[in-house]
């Protein structure tokens, strides 16, 4: 498989993840949080990338996981 | 003493497993699983240190301490991911993916930026990464683990708020 023909795989494998996580996250959990914690659980579940959500959460990732399975939002791997 | 027996697990895998009921199945799976100091700073729950800790002092788990080239390789690694339309990959899933690379131990991750990074990149071919899907397979695959394999993966992903892909045990494996 070439580069492009992977790059494509996975573009089309975190397309549908996001939409999972969109699905499946219980979005009244996630807007009844502080400004901080909401805007990391809405980029999680866009971007699905938990470094960078836990850090503009200001947690640690562990910390973060926990969120997330408060907020219903599935890790997709 | 095959590479094959030895396994690197990074945070993501680490936390998530840890919260799965069956999560003694680790040790039967390799003769030790390496752990990187750049990980276990990150573990911080009583129950998961605890685990970790447990597992350690039983051999079942080693600690990994990051040599030079380790982390100037992780570091590239880390760098060159972040220049192909991936998500990147930050630097403890990168020593996870070096050590990988550098000792042929088998990658546990959970997390995508480095199955991405491991597929996607060069200087990572031949690195061998699962997740916790493969690794329940596997242990099924032994004998570790019994029973019905589709009830197992939905006990996992109860536990640990994980979601596998659908369509089945060989449909997940894509």
């Amino acid at each position: 498989m070439s580069l492009e023909e992977k790059l494509e795989k996975w573009r089309r494998l975190e397309e549908e993840a996001r939409e999972i996580r969109r699905k499946q996250a219980d979005w009244k959990f996630i807007d009844s949080q502080p400004p901080r914690l909401r805007a990391a659980l809405r980029l999680y579940v866009e971007m699905g990338d938990i470094r960078l959500a836990s850090k503009v959460a200001g947690m640690g990732v562990e910390e973060f996981r926990e969120l997330l399975r408060r907020a219903r939002v599935p890790v997709v791997v | 003493m095959s590479a094959e027996e030895f396994a690197v697990a990074d945070t993501c895998f680490l936390i998530d497993w840890a919260y799965w009921r069956r999560r003694n199945v680790l040790p039967g799976l390799f003769r030790a699983v390496f752990v990187p100091e750049e990980v276990l700073r990150e573990v911080k729950s009583e129950s998961t240190l605890e685990w970790v800790a447990e597992n350690l002092a039983t051999g079942s788990f080693a600690l990994f301490t990051e040599t030079q080239d380790v982390v100037g390789f992780a570091r590239a690694v880390v760098e060159r991911s972040r220049m192909l339309p991936i998500r990147g990959v930050d630097l403890p899933e990168a020593v996870c993916l070096a050590i990988g690379k550098m000792r042929g131990y088998i990658v546990l991750t959970e997390n995508r930026g480095a199955l991405m990074a491991a597929d996607a990149l060069a200087e990572l071919s031949g690195v061998r990464v699962w997740r916790s899907l493969d690794l329940i397979s596997q242990a099924f695959r032994r004998g570790i683990l019994g029973g019905d394999p589709e009830a197992v993966f939905m006990e996992y992903e109860e536990d640990t708020g994980h979601m596998f892909p659908p369509g089945g045990v060989e449909g997940r494996n894509r």
